[in-house]
């Protein structure tokens, strides 16, 4: 079997394995959908200027986007960890040829095809819910390509939180600490503008806020994004090494 | 999860020679007859728990080797020290190999704890096992050789606990392994899913298959096993052929006796001297029977007797709870014994002939030996070994 083999034969087991748990997916997908509708439709924009959703619609689409860019990556790929560890499932793949780096990279697949699809969905909501145009232009086609980035760094980050979590609520409290400051404090849903000076290279030092400026630089404020791409593809490729050497192989 | 193996493969796609090092050179060099598992002062602590305290041991090949112990004897932690999942101190080698070096390919893994994927069925367990190898058995066939073909289609989590545990059997030999280390295999199976994986187990092994087996089912290890290992705290105390271990610290035939209750203290004594007696007799005629081949084998008769009589150990009579057992009694010593019972007086309601067995030794060696005056299991001072 192929490195290619091993890597498609546990996407595939995993992608099953969740697609077959209905509660599971049902969640996935109506979490970001609830956010939208309450975040996007109910509250709305302060119509007096001022307050936290100030900025046009358009603004925050990069934020309902990390939403599910940040915390499903995050909270699937720890828990698989947990479940893998405590199923014994670690120490059989430990006697097979596939190496915990192709695992990773199986897990990172399916995650991307959920997190995908799941941001497909978001983007037609706001459309729908909110007033929100989207920029429609080539640099579009870059859109899926953040995605899949920024996902690939998450989920490396979920498998060192995974790692070092004992247990799946370790894993599910771990990843909601870290997720809840990156959400809000990565030029997501809160503007730069909003935040004191002194705390601006923290901003800076989100990787999500690169998500955010690039998706943003796309879909609402055309800009320059290859830098904001270069720099996640380096901290995903960063993340996805230090989380697959942290995989769990022995006890 | 295997790194060496992943590189070895990755190097054997593109072209390269083999990147394991040593490893996997030395597993190749090595010979059919060479031991398939050596383990040499085996050490593995958690903390201030020893878990593995000098493990010496070593696996010929083709051989079903049975590993068997109390809780926390250290079993697991030894079986993953062999599969490279736990580092261990000390000389690891299986196939010639350091265990992290050895190919995936050769070695199936039943882990004493393993709770696959959900929501996949039993096929797709299989397969998604067997997906991960260069080479793997049909799924069909596997399923079958562990009595699973007619549920191969149910969702895992949806099967009963000895299909459970069956289909992953299934996973552990869908690569059709050289080696196969099966951690308590039929752990919550039935009698029925038991003899099936028995059955595997022995054709795997006259097919070649190396077996490294560990069970708390002494029948089982006794069954199946070529040899079997002891493990108490830590370290071996015996090791050998079940029949040979049996011999050694199995103790002796005996006669269970039903009463109608325990046996006083005034039939028990009656029966052990009726039982000396008898004994005496026997080496009497025995001493007789010798005289006429030669005087020298006479006076050892005569020696055998007078010693049966004066010992009072000779007959090991003991009250028990359904009434009193007789140690030290062979097959052909039955109807002496019953004579022994009817001039002591005793009348008993049934009779229950047992040899030693696996069971009498693990309790024996681990100080857990049964106590027939009580009816219960206590700590004992366990014989010494040879550890």
């Amino acid at each position: 079997m192929t490195r290619v083999g091993r890597i498609a034969t546990e996407a595939s087991a995993a992608a099953r394995s969740f697609l077959r748990r209905r509660t599971a997916v049902f969640f996935t997908f109506f979490f970001p959908v609830i956010l939208v509708l309450i975040f996007g439709a109910l509250v709305q924009t302060q119509p007096t200027g001022g307050g936290l959703f100030a900025e046009p619609a358009g603004y925050y689409i990069p934020g309902y986007l990390a939403v599910v860019v940040l915390f499903t990556p995050l909270s699937r790929v720890g828990s698989e960890i947990a479940r893998h560890r405590d199923g014994g499932r670690f120490e059989k793949l430990a006697t097979t040829p596939i190496s915990r780096g192709e695992w990773l990279l199986a897990h990172t697949l399916v995650n991307v095809a959920i997190i995908g699809a799941a941001s497909l969905l978001i983007l037609a909501l706001v459309v729908v819910v909110t007033d929100a145009e989207p920029v429609v232009s080539p640099a579009l086609a870059a859109l899926p390509v953040f995605v899949a980035v920024a996902v690939a760094l998450f989920c490396g980050l979920g498998a060192l939180l995974g790692a070092l979590a004992d247990s799946q609520d370790g894993v599910i409290a771990a990843s909601n600490t870290v997720a809840l400051p990156l959400l809000f404090l990565s030029e997501t849903f809160v503007s730069p503008s909003l935040l004191p000076e002194w705390f601006l290279p923290a901003v800076a030092a989100s990787p999500l806020t690169y998500f955010a400026r690039g998706t943003r630089a796309i879909v609402y404020e055309p800009g320059p994004w290859l830098g904001d791409l270069a720099v996640l593809s380096v901290l995903a490729l960063a993340f996805l090494a230090l989380g697959a050497a942290a995989v769990p192989r022995t006890d | 999860m295997n790194e060496t193996a992943a590189a070895s493969a990755s190097a054997a796609e593109d072209g390269e020679p083999d990147r394991a090092g040593g490893g996997a050179a030395d597993a190749v060099a090595a010979t059919d007859s060479d031991p398939v598992v050596v383990g040499e002062g085996v050490r593995k602590s958690y903390g201030e728990v020893v878990a593995l305290d000098g493990v010496d041991i070593r696996v010929e090949p083709g051989e079903v080797f049975g590993l068997i112990g109390p809780n926390g004897a250290g079993k697991t932690t030894l079986v993953r020290a062999l599969t490279g999942t736990t580092e261990a101190e000390g000389d690891l080698r299986v196939f010639g190999a350091p265990p992290r070096e050895v190919d995936p390919q050769r070695i199936g893994l039943l882990p004493q704890a393993f709770d696959p994927p959900e929501r996949l069925t039993a096929s797709e367990l299989v397969e998604y096992y067997g997906g991960l190898y260069d080479a793997a058995r049909d799924v069909e066939s596997v399923l079958r050789d562990v009595g699973m073909a007619d549920d191969a289609d149910a969702w895992y989590e949806t099967l009963s606990g000895g299909q459970k545990r069956r289909t992953c059997v299934a996973t552990a030999i869908v690569n059709d392994p050289d080696l196969l280390f099966l951690d308590e295999p039929t752990t919550g199976i039935d009698p029925a899913g038991r003899r099936s994986i028995h059955r595997l187990i022995e054709r795997l092994a006259d097919g070649g298959t190396t077996v490294f087996l560990t069970s708390h089912a002494m029948d089982e290890v006794e069954r199946l096993a070529d040899r079997v290992a002891l493990l108490r705290d830590g370290a071996v105390v015996a090791v050998g052929p079940p029949d040979e271990l049996i011999a050694e610290h199995g103790g002796e035939p005996s006669l269970e006796v039903a009463l109608d209750g325990p046996a006083s203290e005034g039939d028990v004594e009656a029966v052990r001297e009726a039982v000396r007696e008898a004994v005496r007799e026997a080496l009497s005629d025995e001493s007789t029977e010798s005289a006429r081949a030669g005087e020298g084998e006479a006076e050892k008769a005569s020696g055998r007797a007078e010693k049966a009589s004066a010992s009072k150990d000779a007959p090991a009579v003991e009250s028990t709870r359904e009434g009193l057992r007789i140690g030290g009694v062979r097959p052909e010593g039955i109807g002496d014994a019953v004579d022994a019972l009817e001039a002591a007086g005793v009348d008993f309601e049934s009779l229950a002939w047992s040899e030693p067995s696996l069971e009498d030794v693990y309790l024996r060696l681990t100080g857990e030996e049964y106590s027939p005056r009580s009816g219960e299991f206590g700590e004992t001072a366990p014989d010494g070994g040879d550890r």
